[in-house]
């Protein structure tokens, strides 16, 4: 099926994670993508100049108000590009020195209002995930296709996706929608979903979206499993029901979800996506 | 020396080849640097070059081709990694997809911070650091060396106890060091400083060899002291980035996952033609550095000093400031 937009799939999912992004947030793209990187940008250079962004797997603390995207967006997590945007650098180890949420325990996340004020540099309010395959319960698996410990596809490896338990916001982001990748159960575990994350008494709150480029599903499902909350321009519930391998159910805060704006696709292609790696995909 | 001469301090200046001479069959090796930058590459290259094999290969935390390389050219038995690729170039290694699908390697499954707190706990002398990320995935499961236990403090949470990891030989690629063993990263340290702490003996490729007085000047920024060798190596990181000196060459990256993309398929031909050309073939580091030709290398160095001075930007930085 063609859905023909005037703006592309990946320029969509991007300008999703902005809008989800608020001023004041602290957010960590790690390792990289296109997608999570721009978006991040995105967000700090419209409507949260006080994002707290850590850029790029090696611990690049950076804010891009006011500066240019030179050179294009960054192709890795250690692109010498971004270091042009930072304030600060720390060791990668030291990374999850900055996990530890202010208060301790679940505080700040049951009452987030009381942190309000701090400046301090938690850096778990949000965090994009990949897979190579996500479950009904947002279980997330980047180790590979099989069982009993062998691969028909191996997977590139979990990276830090299950080290980071602190996160208030796991964003599951996953490059293409079908049968294959979004399964009843992952044949691997790298990360769990947010029951799993209450079940093992993590501090965070673990995945709280997964988004493809046809749409979104949030854990409002019986027993935090996933349900679709919207679905992009374009797109219809059969053909994400089609392309799903887990009974798809809308989810009770389902809603419309606008399409970018003039104003937010001028900002992304003329300041953040200068050489339109997000545009070139075309519309899916 | 005469006799009562006070003994000088040991110089350990060295070259590639003498440093992989150091390692032998079987034994742990560390390669530092993250993705795309500040790898080792003389001393990977010259790994190959003596054919080892069997080697427990510990890569950084996101580790690059290099370690694909190695893998590709039969030198791993046992691989220590929570991820092999290279993002955007290749979101998988194709040779260490291979060998892991073949099972022709070990995998030692881990993640991120499994990895440093086995390392972190061989730098500090203990025999494990507990851990809860990975309790609850297929972690654990796949890799028996991790043991889940429940939290002392009787809370009812569950830890991973993280075995300590150490390594023979650790090697790395820095800004600069001097004839003594300082060396100093020139921006990013990716997590090479506790790569480092967890091997018994380290080795470190420099861009350049400078002074100790320059050593001095900023001992904040000596990042591996005492290394047991250091390496000379201008663009010693090719193909991939140094911090601080120029940008990874992307069309040499690209042609490598390209000359590797059939080796999952069992056509091994356009990879060892690769090898060939660029690993087995050159003498040493100033051949295969005469092979990717002046014209390529300032290319990258001006490409990374035009982003890192804003050069890209006519009006400069908004603020009037570099």
């Amino acid at each position: 099926m063609s859905h023909q937009t005037p703006w592309s799939w990946k320029e969509m999912m991007a300008v999703f994670f902005a809008r989800q992004i608020h001023d004041g947030d602290t957010l960590c793209s790690g390792a990289h993508t296109e997608i999570s990187f721009c978006a991040a940008m995105l967000a700090q250079k419209s409507h949260a100049p006080n994002l707290r962004l850590q850029l790029g797997g090696t611990g690049y603390l950076c804010n891009l108000v006011g500066r240019p995207v030179s050179g294009g967006v960054p192709k890795t997590s250690v692109d010498y590009r971004i270091a042009q945007w930072a304030e600060g650098y720390f060791d990668h180890p030291e990374t999850f020195l900055f996990y530890g949420p202010p208060g301790g325990g679940r505080r700040y996340y049951e009452d987030r209002d009381a942190f309000a004020g701090h400046n301090g540099y938690f850096f778990a309010d949000h965090f994009f995930v990949g897979g190579l395959q996500v479950d009904y319960h947002g279980n997330v698996n980047l180790i590979g296709l099989g069982s009993n410990g062998g691969f028909t596809v191996r997977g590139p490896g979990s990276v830090g996706i299950g080290d980071v338990i602190t996160v208030r916001n796991m964003f599951v982001f996953m490059t293409a929608h079908d049968r294959r990748r979004f399964v009843e159960r992952v044949d691997y575990i790298s990360t769990m979903g947010p029951s799993g994350w209450r079940e093992k008494q993590f501090p965070g709150n673990g995945p709280q979206w997964i988004v493809s480029p046809l749409g979104v599903f949030d854990f409002t499902g019986e027993g935090m499993t996933a349900r679709l909350r919207g679905l992009f321009p374009g797109h219809t519930e059969d053909e994400i029901a089609g392309a799903t391998g887990f009974a798809v159910h809308r989810s009770e805060l389902f809603d419309e979800i606008p399409p970018p704006t003039p104003a937010e696709l001028a900002l992304l292609r003329d300041e953040v996506d200068v050489t339109g790696v997000l545009a070139e995909t075309g519309p899916q | 020396m005469t006799a009562d001469a006070a003994p000088g301090r040991k110089e350990v200046v060295s070259t590639a080849a003498e440093a992989a001479a150091r390692v032998s069959d079987g034994m742990t090796i560390i390669i530092g640097g993250f993705v795309t930058a500040n790898h080792p590459m003389p001393v990977v290259r010259e790994l190959i070059k003596r054919g080892l094999g069997d080697l427990t290969v510990i890569g950084s935390a996101t580790a690059g081709l290099e370690i694909d390389l190695l893998i590709g050219a039969g030198c791993v038995r046992k691989l220590i990694a929570p991820y092999v690729g290279a993002e955007l170039y290749a979101p998988i290694g194709n040779c260490f997809r291979a060998a892991a699908e073949r099972k022709e390697i070990e995998i030692w499954e881990c993640s991120e911070y499994i990895l440093y707190a086995g390392l972190q706990a061989r730098a500090m002398g203990q025999e494990f650091m507990a851990w809860r990320g990975g309790v609850g995935t297929s972690i654990p499961e796949l890799n028996r060396d991790l043991v889940v236990f429940d939290s002392p403090l009787g809370d009812g949470k569950e830890y991973l106890a993280v075995p300590a990891i150490g390594a023979d030989w650790g090697f790395f690629h820095v800004g600069w060091a001097d004839v003594y063993g300082n060396a100093q990263h020139v921006g990013a340290r990716f997590g090479d400083r506790v790569l480092a702490r967890a091997a018994d003996r380290v080795a470190v490729c420099a861009e350049r060899l400078v002074p100790n007085s320059y050593i001095r000047r900023n001992p904040v920024m000596t990042s591996i002291p005492y290394a047991d060798l250091v390496i000379e190596a201008p663009f010693g990181s090719h193909p991939y980035a140094a911090h601080g000196f120029y940008a990874e060459d992307g069309e040499h990256i690209q042609a490598y996952v390209t000359a590797s993309a059939g080796y999952r398929k069992g056509d091994r031909g356009a990879f060892r033609a690769y090898l060939d050309e660029w690993v087995t073939g050159p003498a040493d580091h100033d051949v295969y550095l005469e092979q990717v030709g002046i014209r390529r290398l300032l290319q990258l160095e001006r490409e990374y000093s035009a982003v890192s001075l804003g050069r890209h930007t006519p009006e400069g930085w908004p603020d009037g400031q570099l």
